[in-house]
């Protein structure tokens, strides 16, 4: 007899929704019995169940389709997703149970002891391809132009349930517009099938709220408040929504023939630097397995592209620990305002300026990584090789939607303030610091487009100067990674003693908050890593109680950080990130420099331009304010 | 627009319907309800929403998930007299389709602005048409309820003279 001792909740702090529980037989029976799992050894009850004949066991709390998939057994679902959301609204789940009347959906449906499930009978089929036959009623046929074009969940199932012929008409009447208000998001709802899957993501793992289910019956679609556009409303940019959507209904909005456009221009140079979890998701989009490491195939890709140089976001992200290492010590030993909050990521900044203004200055000033590299390319860069600064283009790959936003935000302009006296540039000559930012999956159409195989490539190295980093920078891809960072440069500044174990492990893993407690000579401190938007909201809600005993947080607005990020291949789901975070330390664990301050390129770099850190280049190119916004509920 | 926005419940006397309803189950479909009747055009405007949702710490997007919801809340202003023709099964046997174009003649709108989801209101916001599925007096039929009273066994010439009575 196999036996399935799988326990169900994986990551106990993350969102797991509460099932509603429609048992049609209300008293689940069993057998109690101890079991040694991976988390310790549980008292659970055991259910006897068959599944399409074959007898199973089965831990008490699993839906059906669990049970299923853990005995192999894949059923096949469309508004499902692990640890996003249940709807129970596709009906596409659904399986036969002895003795219940209808068809159950195995998503919401727990096992009971005594069941007896079919997974395969002609009357599930039937069922299972009227319900997807629905949904294509309405759904537009555009496949071959759409952006989910061959990584399209709905395509997929279509395929996979042998549905060849479009039986039922068109339902809705007139068509629902674009969009396109956001910079970094395009919301297509003639694609949207109501799945849920945005709604629960924004609403339960970011607590943003931006989109929610509007309207009734035919007329049901997903809406912005008074449908005023994702680019209006409280939206951090995230792209959590465009990562779980099964169809093309939210998409990043594009920059792809903007970069070409730039490539193809001789007269322009064309930088590119690549986020630290680009590397351990570009590969998934390339055909290769979940997680792998491939920054030298990346960049030897990046060159086969045409761009001028591949620096890499990495420097910065060294840059950004000096910057804030130094802003955290100052703020320790000047009494500034404790605890300091990260700023690395774009999402998050949008977050508390929309839902907790007044706690704004907990942020630190530092500019982003993507944003120092901008900043940094188009001034010392460009003086350093006689480039004219306008003549640069500055394209980032980044694992995010909402860097898009950042980019434009009308304050990223440092570097056309620094040369705007020197060569007299006119207002409209203004540039931005960072001019285009692709997604992961952008750069794997371009990679496509031209045919980059990443199997024949071989590794080639970043371009210097921008293109030198340690293992400090390569863990800004993972949640934990810049606290980590952090620590190791803070660590030796502040105390002046090399640091024994640079390996900060409790702040790493997926748990939702983490936190350790630093002794820097005597000044024990306390620190606090969240990662998404809802673990955030429960940190930020304990300073402005004044509750905190914190003086250094890390948050990252995506779940698992940077390398979950909305602009990562899809599908993203949490055991994807567990690869692509070992993966990440793996590359840190394998650099011959791994404290940031050790970076040989970043102290040329003080030496030669900026100085000394927090000087007066660094404010003026590295640091930034936040703004006050439009507040949400 | 400006003139409906003036008259739209705000500030004190949106307070004073909060906390009637403050504290009790269906807090947001009660206070909806009663800022929508104390509008004299019957309908919620966007700042009332954005009023309301503040108030209530109730996210924008669920105010408005359930103000479009219920076909009694309206997010357009209505007319003085509301015409509501049936467009149950019998209704539909003895006629309704046509009489519903002919209300449309008569005010104005063209066949298909008056659907099971969507209603046409007069620019001079004098009438608004709706439909219904079905108002239970089809025995009667076919059935228009004109300011809420019902009508039975209508048909065009009928329906002219309570328009006439009514303008």
């Amino acid at each position: 007899m196999n036996s399935l001792f799988k326990l169900p909740l994986l990551f106990p702090d993350f969102t797991c929704l509460d099932f509603t529980c429609l048992d049609f037989r209300r008293e689940a029976r069993g057998e109690r019995r101890k079991v040694r799992g991976d988390l310790g050894v549980f008292n659970i009850t055991i259910m006897k169940i068959t599944i399409n004949n074959q007898p199973f066991e089965v831990a008490e709390g699993l839906t059906i389709m669990q049970a299923c998939q853990s005995a192999g057994i894949n059923v096949p679902s469309l508004c499902y997703m692990k640890d996003v959301s249940s709807n129970a609204s596709c009906g596409v789940c659904v399986v036969e149970v002895k003795g219940a009347r209808s068809l159950l959906r195995s998503c919401i449906t727990k096992v009971t002891d005594g069941m007896e499930i079919t997974t395969n009978s002609q009357r599930i089929l039937e069922a299972r391809k009227v319900n997807v036959e629905l949904l294509l009623a309405n759904h537009p046929q555009d496949c071959l132009i759409c952006d989910r074009n061959q990584n399209c969940e709905l395509q997929e199932i279509t395929y996979k349930l042998g549905i060849t012929d479009k039986r039922f008409v068109r339902t809705r009447k007139g068509h629902l517009p674009i969009d396109d208000s956001s910079l970094s998001l395009v919301r297509d709802p003639e694609k949207c099938i109501l799945c849920g899957r945005c709604v629960a993501v924004c609403s339960q793992v970011q607590t943003v709220k931006a989109i929610d289910f509007s309207g009734r019956g035919l007329k049901t679609k997903i809406s912005t408040y008074l449908d005023r556009g994702l680019g209006v409303v409280a939206c951090t940019n995230c792209g959590q929504c465009a990562l779980v959507c099964p169809t093309g209904a939210i998409t990043e909005k594009s920059s792809v023939n903007e970069v070409w456009e730039a490539i193809h221009n001789p007269e322009k140079v064309v930088l590119v630097q690549t986020a630290p979890a680009i590397r351990v998701g570009i590969g998934e989009a390339m055909g290769m397995p979940y997680g792998s490491l491939v920054t030298g195939k990346m960049v030897a890709g990046l060159r086969r592209l045409g761009f001028s140089k591949v620096f890499d976001t990495n420097f910065t992200a060294d840059l950004t620990i000096i910057e804030e290492g130094n802003e955290l010590i100052n703020r320790i030993r000047n009494g500034g305002t404790l605890p300091m909050i990260t700023s690395c990521s774009p999402g998050w900044i949008k977050f508390i300026e929309h839902f907790f203004p007044a706690s704004l200055a907990h942020l630190s000033s530092c500019k982003s990584p993507q944003q120092m590299f901008g900043a940094i390319a188009k001034t010392y860069y460009a003086e350093k090789t006689g480039i004219d600064p306008r003549n640069i283009v500055v394209v980032s790959v980044m694992p995010c939607t909402a860097k898009k936003y950042e980019a434009k935000r009308p304050e990223m302009d440092g570097a056309f303030n620094y040369w705007k006296e020197k060569l007299n540039l006119a207002e409209n000559e203004r540039f931005y610091d960072v001019d285009a930012v692709l997604t992961t999956r952008e750069l794997a159409r371009m990679f496509k487009e031209t045919g980059v195989d990443f199997t024949h490539l071989r590794e080639e190295q970043f371009d210097n100067p921008l293109g030198t980093s340690t293992g400090a920078a390569v863990i800004f891809g993972a949640t934990g990674g810049v606290m980590e960072a952090a620590l190791r440069t803070a660590y030796e500044a502040f105390t002046g003693k090399t640091l024994k174990d640079i390996n900060f492990t409790a702040v790493r893993g997926m748990t939702g908050i983490r936190e350790a407690e630093i002794d820097l000579n005597g000044t024990k401190i306390k620190v606090a890593v969240a990662h998404t938007l809802k673990n955030a909201r429960i940190l930020l809600e304990e300073i402005e109680s004044g509750k905190s005993p914190y003086t250094f947080i890390e948050v990252m607005t995506c779940p698992g950080g940077c390398l979950g990020g909305g602009g990562q291949p899809i599908p993203t789901n949490y055991e994807i990130r567990k690869k692509r975070a070992e993966s990440i330390y793996f590359e840190d664990a394998h650099k011959s420099i791994r404290k940031s301050h050790e970076n040989p390129e970043i102290i040329t770099l003080y030496t030669d331009f900026l100085k000394e850190p927090l000087g007066e280049k660094s404010h003026r190119l590295l640091h930034t304010h936040y703004v006050e916004r439009e507040p949400g509920i | 627009m400006d003139k409906f926005r003036s008259t739209a419940v705000s500030g004190e006397s949106l307070d004073e319907i909060i906390e009637k309803h403050q504290g009790k189950p269906g807090v947001l479909l009660t206070t909806l309800e009663e800022v929508q009747e104390a509008h004299p055009l019957k309908f919620l405007p966007g700042e009332t929403l954005t009023e309301v949702s503040k108030k209530l710490k109730i996210p924008y997007t669920q105010v408005y998930s359930v103000a479009t919801f219920y076909s009694f809340f309206n997010l357009q202003p209505q007319g003085k007299h509301s015409i509501v023709v049936c467009r149950g099964t019998a209704c539909h046997t003895k006629g309704s389709k046509a009489l519903l174009g002919d209300v449309g003649q008569i005010l104005g709108c063209r066949y298909g602005d008056v659907d099971d989801d969507s209603s046409f209101t007069t620019p001079d916001n004098e009438f608004t048409i709706k439909t219904v599925a079905c108002f239970g007096q089809c025995a009667q039929s076919p059935v228009v309820a004109v300011d809420g009273k019902i009508y039975s066994y209508v048909n065009s010439q009928k329906l002219i003279k309570i328009l006439k009575k009514i303008k």
